[in-house]
């Protein structure tokens, strides 16, 4: 076999067993981590948020408690500062330019920034900042009704847009005489102390109704993002659900926490607890960091790890992908090298044994495919295939090379008769001849049966295909012996020569075929094939169509040739003999389409012709009183028929109204030896019908008369060359003179063929041959001419003695 | 000096003929009202008192004025004098009398003449909770209802008066009521007063480390 054209490896091979084992590890990783991840940042931000909203949560209770204590630092402050002698006196004194300057001074002490003084009927007596104020109503009644039952009483208001902690204490006399309003202004001052105690953005704001704008009085925040947290507080109600919210504010999320310091419809007071989200969450942003780096290296180990384990499995499997390659391209010779001894290790080692199994059997397989088992040499397959090769370098190289077919002549016969063992044995000899007679490098072969071929790769002078003909027949010359037994045999060689007769291994095989027939058909041992030859073959199958044309167009006629009884001189049968009246060529000889017929199969249309018309003819003749065996000759290829040859004769016969024995069949020796069976069996079974039957050319044929005996047949007809060859041979004179003797001995009737002379027909009678045929006594003649011949005959007996009458 | 001689006539006559004024104060739920200042103004006007005559005393014990209401006739003069062992400093910014004397123990460093009618209110500097109420009336008949709400007012001329009640824990004025007792007689005023608690104000405890 041509080892298969390379299979390209799969381009950008990359370890796919890997990429699969590397993607999976990862992907599992990568999920799981990414599920932990979304856990712990979930948990993370639920827990910071958790975490935040507590702190923000502690730190309004922290202000608060700051808010109260500095509540209660003021109002005592206010406390002491109204039960103070001067104060009271000054107050007492109903002067109002003193009034106002002990309020300021007063004020100062306890760093209040506005003081109202008011009468027990709420009216403004004195205020610091607004003269206005001045005998109008006290803004902040519901103060003073506390501060009348509690002693004081304190709250946010708001004044002037500014955000104060108002304290208001009765001025005691020591029942209370006035009421004086202390006003601490919560600024960023304020919110920043505060800031420094919670930790936490402190901004105060109010709203003097629910739709209206928050404004902003204190802060700790940067002046900057204040507006922006005012409009945040109008835009998140769900904080005044006393949630914690988050609020955006320059980019950065504020947890945010509304503390309300005054919930009423025509006025609200918030305070603003925030802290940046970021603040807190950073620590659980570092356990997140932390955590992503773990993963990070974690994948990291793990590509590496599944990269070192996949490449632990896919090289030593694409070490054993690569083997199966090469093992694919044919290349046996490398093993797999096993290096663990793990499972790939394993299966490398069965893959080292599986080449092995391979190669000897793809060896054996060679073997039987590519040599002749019966004789040791190269094979049909084989001796192609050289040949084609030879063909490619000679036409690259110029060269030229010559092929010989060689085919046994008669070799069937040895096998019929010596049967397949002694065939075969014959084949292997005549192989090693051949093979023995030609050089090393020149390639015998068996091609089938009993057919070789030589491929000559030189062609010297010495090498030459006729001299290597010569040389082949030379050693074919010695009779073989085989078995004990010796026989002689020989072969037609046909030549082809390349280029001259073919260009390539097909044609030269066929051109030697062609010169091979036309050696056996001539006989000359060995040809050399010449285009004539394909002209022959050409005429061959013209004549073919011819020859058809011929039987449905009724150009063959029948002619016939007497049989004389040598004891009365009377025409005891006639042998049917066919004539093809060709429109062109005129009358065709039947040795130019008898053995042409023979070769295609068409022999069995003319005979059953013959028989037809020939039976019939005989019939007619007996209807007119005419007794004539009629002979018909058939073929080894009409015995093959077998019953159906034998009931088309019955058939006929009874048509004809003729006695079975009124026909004689003839059938060549050599027909006879070709398949001696068959022949045996359709003869007995026409022997038993009672049909005469005849062999026919005796004496060309190797049967001996052994064989003869166990054919069941009546007649011997010596061949007409022995015949013709007795007067100047007596050798020939013995051979037909002991055949005759043999013939009668195994009870048959003896026909001398061809007889031409006196001399011949003297012998003939000597020897006491019983009839005898040829142009003696008639040529082949036309029914009427037979008719003819046969009455002049009966004349001619019954004017001279000693010819019998019909 | 008319006016004056006037008074002596109203004086000579009331000995003569002598009325009487019983007053009874209940307080809003029906009980008797205790300590609650009555005086009679007569028709024709306050009668002040003769200058150094009347004088009345308003102590300091245990850290308490006493009494805590005192009614007085305009021109009456006070002196506060000290029980305790400890510094008190008396004052009033009443627009009615506003004095103060100044830390003292003992004898009062002074004494202090009430000369215009109207309610004073004592303090002491020292101690907030200390409170005295002091109701100068320019009329000699007055005086406060006892455990019973009954204050008899007695020796007045004949004549019309207008009786007046008041408490310095009333929740609001009542309206004086005009009676005219007859000679050798005496009718009866009521009076209903809405009168709050007393608030109790905190006072330390002593400082024992002192005695």
């Amino acid at each position: 076999m041509p080892p298969a054209a390379p299979q390209a490896r799969p381009a950008g091979r990359f370890p796919k067993l890997g990429r699969r084992i590397v993607v999976f590890f990862v992907a599992l990783l990568v999920i799981v981590q990414g599920i932990a991840a979304f856990l712990v940042i979930q948990a993370n931000s639920q827990v910071a948020r958790r975490t935040i909203n507590q702190q923000l949560e502690q730190g309004e209770r922290v202000f608060r408690q700051l808010l109260a204590q500095n509540q209660a630092r003021l109002e005592q402050g206010a406390g002491i500062l109204s039960a103070d002698f001067a104060f009271r006196q000054a107050i007492a004194s109903n002067d109002t330019g003193t009034i106002l300057s002990v309020l300021r001074n007063h004020g100062a002490r306890v760093g209040a920034n506005v003081m109202t003084l008011a009468s027990l009927d709420n009216t403004v007596r004195a205020d610091t900042l607004d003269p206005a104020r001045l005998g109008t109503p006290f803004a902040f009644p519901d103060l003073v009704k506390a501060a009348a039952s509690e002693g004081k009483s304190s709250s946010i208001v708001i004044r002037d847009g500014k955000l104060y902690q108002l304290v208001v204490v009765p001025v005691l006399a020591p029942e209370p005489i006035a009421w004086v309003g202390l006003a601490f202004e919560v600024d960023d001052a304020v919110a920043k102390d505060l800031h420094q105690l919670t930790g936490l953005e402190v901004t105060f704001a109010s709203r003097v109704g629910p739709a209206q704008a928050w404004r902003l009085h204190a802060s700790t925040l940067a002046t900057a993002l204040r507006p922006e947290l005012a409009a945040e507080l109008a835009a998140s109600p769900a904080l005044w659900a006393g949630n914690s919210g988050e609020i955006s504010l320059g980019g950065e999320e504020y947890e945010t926490r509304l503390a309300a310091l005054e919930q009423r419809a025509d006025k609200q007071v918030v305070a603003i607890l925030q802290r940046p989200l970021a603040v807190g969450l950073a620590p659980f942003k570092r356990i997140s960091v932390v955590f992503f780096w773990l993963t990070a290296a974690g994948l990291a180990v793990l590509v590496a790890g599944s990269l070192v384990i996949a490449r632990g499995i896919t090289r030593p499997v694409h070490r054993l992908a690569d083997a199966a390659r090469r093992v694919q391209q044919g290349d046996y010779t490398r093993h797999v090298d096993v290096e663990h001894r793990d499972e790939i290790g394993e299966l490398a080692e069965s893959f080292n044994h599986m080449l092995d199994g391979i190669v000897s059997r793809e060896k054996e397989i060679l073997r039987l495919a590519y040599e002749d088992g019966l004789s040791g040499l190269p094979n049909r397959a084989m001796f192609y295939e050289q040949l084609g090769q030879a063909v490619r370098i000679a036409r690259r190289g110029g060269g030229n090379i010559s092929v010989m077919l060689l085919d046994m002549d008669r070799f069937k016969a040895i096998n019929d008769t010596l049967g397949h063992t002694v065939g075969d044995q014959a084949l292997r000899e005549v192989g090693a001849r051949v093979r023995a007679a030609l050089r090393d490098s020149d390639v015998v072969a068996r091609l089938g049966g009993d057919e070789f071929g030589v491929l000559l790769a030189t062609g010297d002078k010495e090498h030459a295909p006729l001299v290597v003909a010569e040389k082949i027949q030379r050693a074919l010359e010695q009779p073989l012996v085989v078995g004990g037994q010796t026989m002689d045999v020989a072969a037609s060689i046909g030549i082809a020569r390349f280029p001259e007769h073919g260009e390539d291994a097909d044609a030269l095989l066929r051109a030697a075929d062609v010169a091979m027939y036309e050696a056996k058909r001539t006989k000359t041992r060995y040809a050399v094939y010449s285009s004539s030859h394909d002209e022959r073959r050409k005429e061959f199958l013209t004549m073919l169509g011819e020859l058809r044309h011929a039987v449905e167009a009724g150009e063959l006629e029948l002619h016939f040739q007497p049989k004389m009884s040598l004891a009365d001189e009377r025409a005891t049968s006639v042998e049917a003999l066919v004539r093809w009246r060709h429109p062109k060529k005129g009358m065709v000889p039947p040795g130019d389409f008898i053995p042409f017929a023979e070769q295609t199969g068409y022999i069995g249309e003319i005979t059953r012709w013959v028989l037809g018309r020939a039976i019939e003819q005989c019939g007619r003749w007996q209807a007119n009183g005419s007794r004539v065996r009629m002979c018909v000759n058939v073929s080894a290829r009409d015995l093959r028929q077998g019953e159906e040859l034998v009931q088309f004769v019955a058939a006929r016969l009874a048509d004809a109204e003729l006695a079975a024995g009124m026909l004689c069949l003839e059938i060549t020796e050599s027909a006879l030896m070709e398949d001696p069976a068959i022949a045996q069996s359709t003869l007995r079974r026409l022997r038993e019908l009672g049909v005469a039957t005849s062999i026919d050319d005796y004496g060309t044929g190797y049967s001996s008369l052994a064989y003869i005996k166990q054919l069941a047949v009546n007649e011997l007809k010596i061949d007409r060359g022995f015949v013709a060859g007795m007067e100047a041979d007596q050798r020939n004179a013995a051979i037909v003179r002991s055949t005759i003797e043999l013939g009668h001995n195994l009870g048959l009737t003896v026909v001398a063929e061809g007889v031409e002379t006196e001399h011949e027909l003297e012998e003939l009678r000597r020897f006491g041959c019983d009839a005898a045929q040829g142009y003696l006594f008639a040529r082949p003649m036309s029914a009427p001419a037979f008719e003819r011949w046969l009455s002049g005959l009966r004349d001619e007996a019954g004017t001279r003695a000693g010819v019998a009458g019909a | 000096m008319s006016r004056l001689a006037a008074v002596l006539v109203a004086c000579v006559s009331a000995h003569c003929a002598a009325a009487g004024i019983d007053v009874e104060v209940r307080d809003a739920s029906g009980r008797p009202a205790p300590d609650v200042a009555v005086y009679a103004i007569p028709a024709g006007g306050g009668i002040e008192a003769r200058p150094g005559k009347a004088t009345a005393q308003i102590e300091q014990v245990d850290r308490e004025f006493i009494p805590y209401l005192t009614v007085m006739q305009t021109g009456t003069t006070a002196t506060f004098p000290n029980r305790d062992p400890i510094l008190h400093h008396v004052y009033s910014f009443s627009p009615a009398k506003t004095f103060e004397i100044k830390l003292y123990t003992g004898k009062s460093p002074s004494s202090i003449t009430f000369d215009k009618p109207g309610i004073v209110t004592l303090g002491c500097n020292i101690h907030d909770w200390m409170i005295a109420y002091v109701l100068v009336v320019s009329t000699p008949w007055f005086g406060k209802t006892d455990s019973a709400g009954v204050v008899k007012l007695r020796d007045l001329p004949v004549g019309s008066y207008a009786v007046h009640a008041w408490h310095p824990q009333e929740r609001s004025p009542v309206e004086p009521v005009t009676v005219a007792p007859e000679a050798q007689s005496t009718v009866s005023a009521r009076f209903t007063l809405d009168i709050a608690a007393r608030k109790p104000k905190y006072k330390p405890p002593l400082d024992r480390l002192k005695y």
